[in-house]
């Protein structure tokens, strides 16, 4: 097959950019939606993850990477078998992918382009908040986040009360938190002051646990709060390692014990989440794709169009959807990277039209500056 | 000046630190030398630690792996053996240790703050086995002689060193039109280059392009580890020209004539002093000794001191210093874990590290709970000194550190664990007292706050006492 740019347009039914029509008799559907958003750290390679089978180029630059086993999803994509969750959430249309997407920076530095895959913006540190923070903000959605690490990540800020869990080896007495809340009472101090807030209104399985060793665990507390009617709306779950410069491997490589782990989080929120799973997106994030070509160490460099994994039963069925940009050197970005046709910031902002039942014009507009986002709802969602 | 400047620079004082008479000289006096370690313990060379580095890999990969290929707990088993014999669980215990006994005791506290904001700017993040055998003796190495130099010597040292080499894989980088390029068909890695412009020296705001980082990695071919059968990756750093890309290169602008290994050295110099390298990395001083947002006009003198100086570390320290005690009594900072946890160990005479003497190891059985009790403690503080996720190192900001779990970790430690790091003949109430007066102002308000505990001398009094405490606003904040 000869995938050249726009030869296809996989899932996208009608044309990929749709005006900013929104039924807004969802609007009135009280059911509680759950977003969760892991984030992929140091670059998360989308042709490992979902290779292209049947364009004999990516085989040719990849030669120590080569897959096997791929799990095929259809004609022309395959998943990493890692992934196998994914593959048996496809199959009753919960799982769908989006290639070729990223946020718009090219800059290839982890650090500003992590910073900007959370603050959704354009100039690296230029926001102090994150996307999701100002989502759930603009949704007036307040203490309804959960992020499953020991800090608060930067996608969180932007909105007061948000909860981690992370426990520690043994649980602090109630009445300490209290002294403590007093004395803070007085100082100026509002970051404090909220976040010791928040600690006294944890549900007790929060306050009693200990031990965050075993991730298992963290993602069950995470499912169980999720599943609450009263509990959280979002958690975030952050991974990282996916910066593989050397000894990326194909089956078994750095890569994919990466993948592997996204692989158990999704699994253990999939099977614990019971009914929730049916009114849950669960999307990754990361701060850019990798070159197509392996480098000196059987690796690859920082790059520029990645993929996002989906799961959950608020998608709207089991499908690839990309504007697939080739992967000829004329094709590529800077002539080495995928490229990106979708920018992932409209995906992030139709997920929270969908989770926070919000017109996803309003959610532009209120987080992202009103950039143009094309409101990708009904492509890939239940609406 | 509040008493709270000793904290601000240092890590307060302890029960036998005098009262300084003049705050300011004796912080400045203190930058001039490179204090010795005090640890009576071993005190492991980076080349001695690189070999047991070494060791570890070949007898994982070469020898172990290929012994029980099919037998995955015989595996197991075997490489916990080796674990043992080659120190790979106990090095980061025993160099924690030796970091927190100089901060702990050491009689030029500033100059330690410094050493470890050094460290930390030029970070190691957690790779491979770096945090175990490697990081440590890198800040002692490298970083540390340094300290009484000049920056762009520092840059030079530590881009060179094999610590950075392998953290940010250099070694992997070939010059595609190098001899070695050709043959093996290989190219460059641009990891290094990039955070030698991003983190180490000019910063993002310097406006470099991708071609800039190319150009630089380019440059930086051919530095490497002396790749060998018998030690793998850890051979010493070399210059190998058959891996250097041949022909001229343009860095931000300037032109590098085509010169080998001499090519680097003329690149950092560019780099170390450019003006927007001074501004960025003076920025970062004061906002890690001053506060998160620092203005203007706090930075502008430790510039001008850089740019005198030709950016002799010590007078720009002594400017940082001078800066922080200036505004000492109108800006607040937050201070990360580890350095909350060496000023309450200071501060009230805790017993970490342990002895120098039960620090001891015989590559015979796994290090024991005393000995992991420290390393322990930073990790679940969220703070494991070598353990940064990623190269930009742990950060400056308050922001970063408080959450609900971060902050409910330093409860648990000052309220749950800390009473059993004190002292027996420490455990009366006059003896915190005692303490609280030489560090803090309003010592009689803390002291009220606890007054209800103070006929207590059980552990469980101990940690209510200290649980408030450490975690007061003027505790976790100068």
């Amino acid at each position: 097959m000869n995938c050249t740019r726009r030869n296809f347009l996989i899932g996208g039914s009608t044309t990929l950019f749709l005006s900013g029509f929104f039924p807004k008799i969802s609007f009135s559907s009280m059911k509680k939606k759950n977003l969760i958003i892991i984030s992929l750290r140091g670059g998360m390679d989308g042709l490992t993850a979902i290779p292209i089978i049947g364009d004999k180029r990516l085989k040719k630059l990849r030669k120590k990477l080569i897959l096997e086993d791929v799990l095929k999803l259809n004609n022309d994509f395959g998943l990493h078998p890692k992934l196998e969750i994914f593959h048996r959430l496809w199959k009753d249309d919960k799982a769908a992918f989006v290639h070729a997407t990223n946020i718009p920076y090219t800059g290839r530095s982890h650090f500003d382009g992590q910073n900007l895959m959370e603050t959704g913006a354009h100039i690296p540190y230029k926001e102090k908040t994150g996307w999701l923070g100002r989502g759930l903000l603009a949704s007036d959605i307040v203490g309804k986040g959960l992020a499953i690490s020991l800090p608060m990540p930067l996608l969180l800020r932007g909105v007061p009360q948000n909860n981690n869990f992370f426990p520690s080896p043994d649980f602090v007495e109630k009445k300490l938190i209290d002294k403590i809340y007093n004395e803070f009472k007085g100082d100026h101090n509002e970051l404090i002051k909220s976040t010791l807030d928040t600690i006294r209104q944890r549900p007790l399985s929060m306050q009693i646990a200990t031990d965050s060793g075993d991730r298992k665990k963290l993602a069950l507390e995470a499912a169980k709060q999720l599943k609450d009617q009263s509990g959280p709306r979002v958690a975030v779950f952050e991974l990282d390692g996916f910066d593989t410069h050397a000894a990326q491997g194909g089956v078994d490589g750095a890569h994919a014990d990466e993948l592997e782990e996204v692989n158990e989080i999704v699994k253990i929120l999939s099977e614990n989440l019971g009914n929730a799973f049916d009114n849950t997106l669960i999307l990754t994030l990361t701060e850019f794709g990798r070159t197509i070509k392996q480098n000196g160490g059987y690796g690859t460099e920082h790059g520029y169009g990645s993929a996002i994994l989906m799961a959950g039963g608020l998608l709207k069925k089991s499908q690839v959807y990309t504007d697939w940009p080739g992967l000829k050197k004329k094709e590529l970005f800077e002539g080495r990277d995928l490229n990106s046709t979708i920018d992932s910031r409209a995906v992030y902002n139709s997920a929270m039209s969908i989770c926070f039942d919000k017109d996803p014009e309003f959610l532009r507009r209120e987080v992202f500056w009103g950039d143009d986002l094309p409101n990708l709802t009904e492509e890939l969602f239940k609406i | 000046m509040s008493l709270n400047f000793y904290r601000r620079v240092a890590f307060g004082l302890s029960p036998t630190d005098d009262l300084p008479q003049e705050p300011l000289k004796w912080a400045l006096n203190q930058l001039n030398s490179i204090p010795d370690f005090l640890w009576q313990g071993s005190i492991p060379t980076e080349k001695e630690l690189r070999k047991k580095y070494g060791e570890w890999v070949y007898g994982d990969r070469k020898v172990l792996r290929k012994k029980f290929k099919n037998d995955k707990t015989s595996y197991r088993k075997a490489k916990d053996e080796l674990r043992i014999e080659t120190g790979e669980r106990y090095f980061e215990l025993n160099e924690h240790a030796i970091r927190h006994y100089q901060t702990k005791y050491g009689t030029q506290p500033v100059f330690e703050r410094f050493w470890l904001f050094w460290g930390n700017h030029f970070a190691i993040s957690e790779k491979d086995s770096l945090p175990e055998f490697s990081t440590g003796p890198y800040q002692r190495e490298i970083i540390r002689p340094n300290m009484v130099k000049n920056f762009e010597e520092m840059v030079q040292a530590v881009t060179t060193s094999w610590s950075m080499i392998h953290h940010l894989d250099n070694s992997e980088s070939v010059g595609p039109n190098s001899k070695k390029g050709i043959e093996w068909r290989e190219t460059i890695n641009e990891n290094h280059a990039r955070e030698l412009l991003e983190l180490h020296t000019v910063s993002p705001s310097a406006g470099y392009t991708q071609e800039d980082v190319i150009q630089l990695a380019y440059i930086m071919t051919g530095w490497g580890h002396k790749w060998s059968r018998k030690n793998l990756e850890t051979g010493d750093v070399w210059f190998d020209q058959e891996k250097h890309q041949k022909g001229d290169k343009v860095v931000l602008g300037i032109n590098y004539k085509n010169d080998a290994k001499r090519e680097l050295a003329k690149v950092i110099h560019d780099l170390a002093t450019h003006p927007i390298c001074i501004k960025f990395v003076s920025t970062k001083l004061c906002r890690h000794f001053i506060t998160d947002e620092p203005t203007q006009e706090m930075i502008d003198p430790v510039i001008e001191a850089w740019n005198k100086s030709n950016g002799n570390l010590i007078e720009i320290h002594k400017a940082v210093v001078t800066q922080a005690f200036k505004y000492n009594d109108n800006t607040h900072k937050f201070h990360p874990p580890e350095i909350w946890l060496m000023q309450l160990s200071r501060m009230f005479d805790l017993n970490i590290p342990l002895s120098a003497e039960k620090m001891s190891y015989t590559f015979k059985h796994k290090p024991n709970n005393k000995q992991k009790k420290l390393s322990w403690i930073l990790r679940e503080l969220g703070n494991s000194p070598y353990r940064a996720k990623q190269p930009n190192g742990w950060s400056d900001f308050e922001v970063d550190w408080v959450s609900p779990e971060l902050l409910l970790r330093r409860f648990w430690f000052a309220s749950v664990e800390l009473p059993y790091l004190v002292k027996s003949q420490n455990k009366s109430h006059d003896f915190i007292l005692s303490c609280l007066k030489n560090n803090f102002e309003d010592h009689e308000k803390i002291a009220s706050l606890i007054d209800q505990f103070r006929f207590g001398t059980t552990d469980k009094d101990l940690g209510r006492k200290y649980g408030i405490i450490c975690n007061l606003p003027g505790v976790l904040k100068v």
